[in-house]
């Protein structure tokens, strides 16, 4: 993909001299981004050489075979491999431009900025409003009723309220599958993130479900960035402004969606987007 | 057709075998509740026909008498055993569970949990009446029962309690750390709230052992007919257990009968632990996978 835009672009057009005075004038437009990114856990690489950007308020589908390295990718983006036996890489990659390894920033922060959605709903053994406060209570971004009006404001946002409003106090393990990762959902939207990973967010969900999640998903932009692992092809087109493909840990092609789906540049992703590939 | 009766006789075959399992299963279920329940109606049918209230309010008189110093000091040594085996057996099960999983400190821990939960109890009292008793001259006193008790249950308390840690789901764990929790604060808030319900458990089972513990009392708590004292040093202690088992061993009628109502007391007691364990189980449940 081209040159990174650089948000004095646009708004220096407009008004350039409010524009010098915006503190996010050199704020670079790459929200996420891996600079030949290697990482193995002991003798096995698991990644290579990947290098990608993410861009300000896109939704960046990553597709491939199982076993590919997705999931792995994903996981180091907030740093969730740091800790796993083994765990090596080389390479970099940045939030802002700014190394996640970096000597200033702290773990626990990237995490909030880079929040999280798993395969399989995930709520805590606590009450449905519990949940969604759970990450504003270990941050200390709110607390004593504020947290209510939290609570309400996040389940609105993914239209779980009026479903849970009468129950806020239950358990999330009666709510079903698809209300269980909208929950999860709030719960992350809760602390305010800038980059929503997702890991197959929907692939444990029925057809309805799905489509409610993925019709969420499209309205979260472009205040978020996302970037969503998808086993479902027809998802990755749906959803995403541009997909890329993984191959045995290396990033084959990463292309606007449009582009990728219908005009492969490599034969290993035409094979796969065909479905000549498991 | 010969492959038609092969499966026919396969289908068979595994049928007899989920047959016989159920037996099995069944048959073990019997072997246990049959002796609890045997165990439990026992005690009541000798105890409670001569059954007197008053044996919870007077005093001992050696072989007769009530038992209300025993039963208060049960239940002080109980709650003495829950503070501090508690601590450390929670914190060392957490330890193990969440902090030593392969260094060098959990192999130690987890060795010398092993050489104490192995150690006969009769020794471990014989130990501490050396060590404490006679060796730092504190006599027949509460800090001895309590500190030698909670040696012998600690092991319990830890292991349950580093079991019932290692049942949380990978899930929960990873959910809080992707929220930004740090690592203790994910333990205090989801990890250890997932897995109270076991390690409460745990420790309301090691406190109707330690309840129910003979042989190391002997050698540090001593006897007395008194309530205990809010000393920890030189005064003994009386529980339940010793009018159990001396009082069955003398010759008169209502000796036995505080035997008897000793053993109630103490099955009383037990239960009523379980039951609140179950209680408590099923309280911090209300908001768990497992009970939808
Ligand atoms: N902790 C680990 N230790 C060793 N190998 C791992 C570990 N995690 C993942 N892998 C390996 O990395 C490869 C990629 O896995 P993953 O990222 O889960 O792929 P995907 O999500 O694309 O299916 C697999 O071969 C897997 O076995
Ligand atoms: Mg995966």
């Amino acid at each position: 993909m081209d040159e990174p835009i650089r948000a004095q672009t646009t708004s220096e057009a407009i008004d350039p001299v409010l524009a010098r005075l915006d503190p996010d004038r050199d704020r670079p437009t790459d929200v996420m981004a891996t600079d030949a990114l290697s990482l193995s856990f002991a003798s096995t690489t698991v990644l290579r050489d990947v290098t990608m950007r993410a861009r300000q308020g896109t939704i960046t589908a990553l597709i491939g075979p199982t076993g590919s390295g997705k999931s792995t990718f994903l996981r180091t983006l907030n740093r969730m491999n740091d800790k796993v036996p083994g765990f090596t890489h080389s390479g970099d990659v940045t939030l802002y431009g700014e190394s996640i390894w970096g000597p200033r920033q702290d773990l626990l922060t990237i995490r909030r900025r880079v929040g999280m959605l798993f395969q399989r709903p995930n709520p805590f053994p606590m009450s449905i409003r519990d949940n969604v406060v759970a990450g504003v209570r270990a941050h200390g971004i709110a607390r004593g009723e504020q947290l209510d009006v939290v609570a309400e404001m996040r389940l609105r946002e993914v239209g779980l309220w009026d479903a849970v409003k009468d129950r806020l106090k239950e358990s999330p393990y009666r709510l079903s599958g698809g209300q269980q990762q909208l929950l999860c959902l709030a719960r992350a939207l809760a602390v305010g993130p800038e980059v929503l990973l997702l890991d197959e967010p929907t692939s444990a969900l029925d057809p309805l479900s799905t489509d409610a999640v993925e019709r969420l998903l499209r309205t979260m932009t472009p205040a978020l960035t996302l970037i969503v692992v998808t086993h479902n092809l027809g998802q990755a087109r749906r959803l995403s402004d541009s997909t890329m493909f993984f191959f045995d840990g290396r990033l084959v092609e990463h292309e606007a969606t449009e582009t990728l789906f219908a005009n492969p540049r490599e034969a290993d992703t035409g094979r796969y987007v065909n479905g000549l590939m498991g | 057709m010969a492959q038609v009766n092969q499966t026919y006789a396969s289908t068979r075959r595994r049928r007899a075998a989920a047959v016989s399992f159920r037996v099995g299963t069944l048959l073990a279920l019997a072997l246990v509740v049959g002796p609890a329940l045997w165990l439990v109606l026992g005690v009541v049918v000798r105890a409670v026909p001569h059954w007197r209230w008053n044996v919870l309010t007077t005093l001992s008189q050696g072989t007769s008498g009530g038992l209300a110093n025993a039963v208060v000091g049960t239940l002080v040594l109980m709650a003495g055993v829950a503070v501090i085996a508690g601590t450390i057996g929670v914190l060392t099960g957490i330890h193990l569970a969440e902090l030593a999983t392969s260094s060098r400190s959990g192999a130690l821990a987890r060795g010398a949990i092993d050489i104490l939960a192995g150690f006969p109890s009769i020794v471990l009292g014989y130990v501490g009446y050396i060590a404490l008793c006679v060796g730092l001259r504190w006599g027949f006193s509460l800090l001895a029962a309590l500190l030698i008790l909670s040696l012998m249950v600690v092991p319990y308390i830890a292991k349950s309690t580093e079991s019932a840690l290692r049942q949380v789901p990978t899930n929960y764990r990873e959910g809080a750390e992707a929220l930004g929790m740090s690592s203790g604060y994910a333990l205090r808030r989801v990890v250890l709230r997932s897995a109270l319900p076991g390690i409460v458990t745990g420790l309301l089972i090691a406190l109707s052992v330690a309840g129910g513990e003979t042989a190391p009392l002997l050698y540090t708590a001593g006897a007395t007919n008194n309530l205990p004292t809010f000393s920890l040093l030189h005064q003994p202690v009386a529980y339940l257990t010793y009018y159990v088992w001396t009082d069955y061993n003398q010759p008169s009628d209502a000796a036995h009968y505080v035997s008897y109502d000793a053993a109630l007391i103490l099955v009383v007691l037990v239960l009523a632990m379980l039951a609140i364990a179950r209680i408590i189980v099923a309280r911090t449940q209300r908001h768990s996978e497992t009970s939808r």
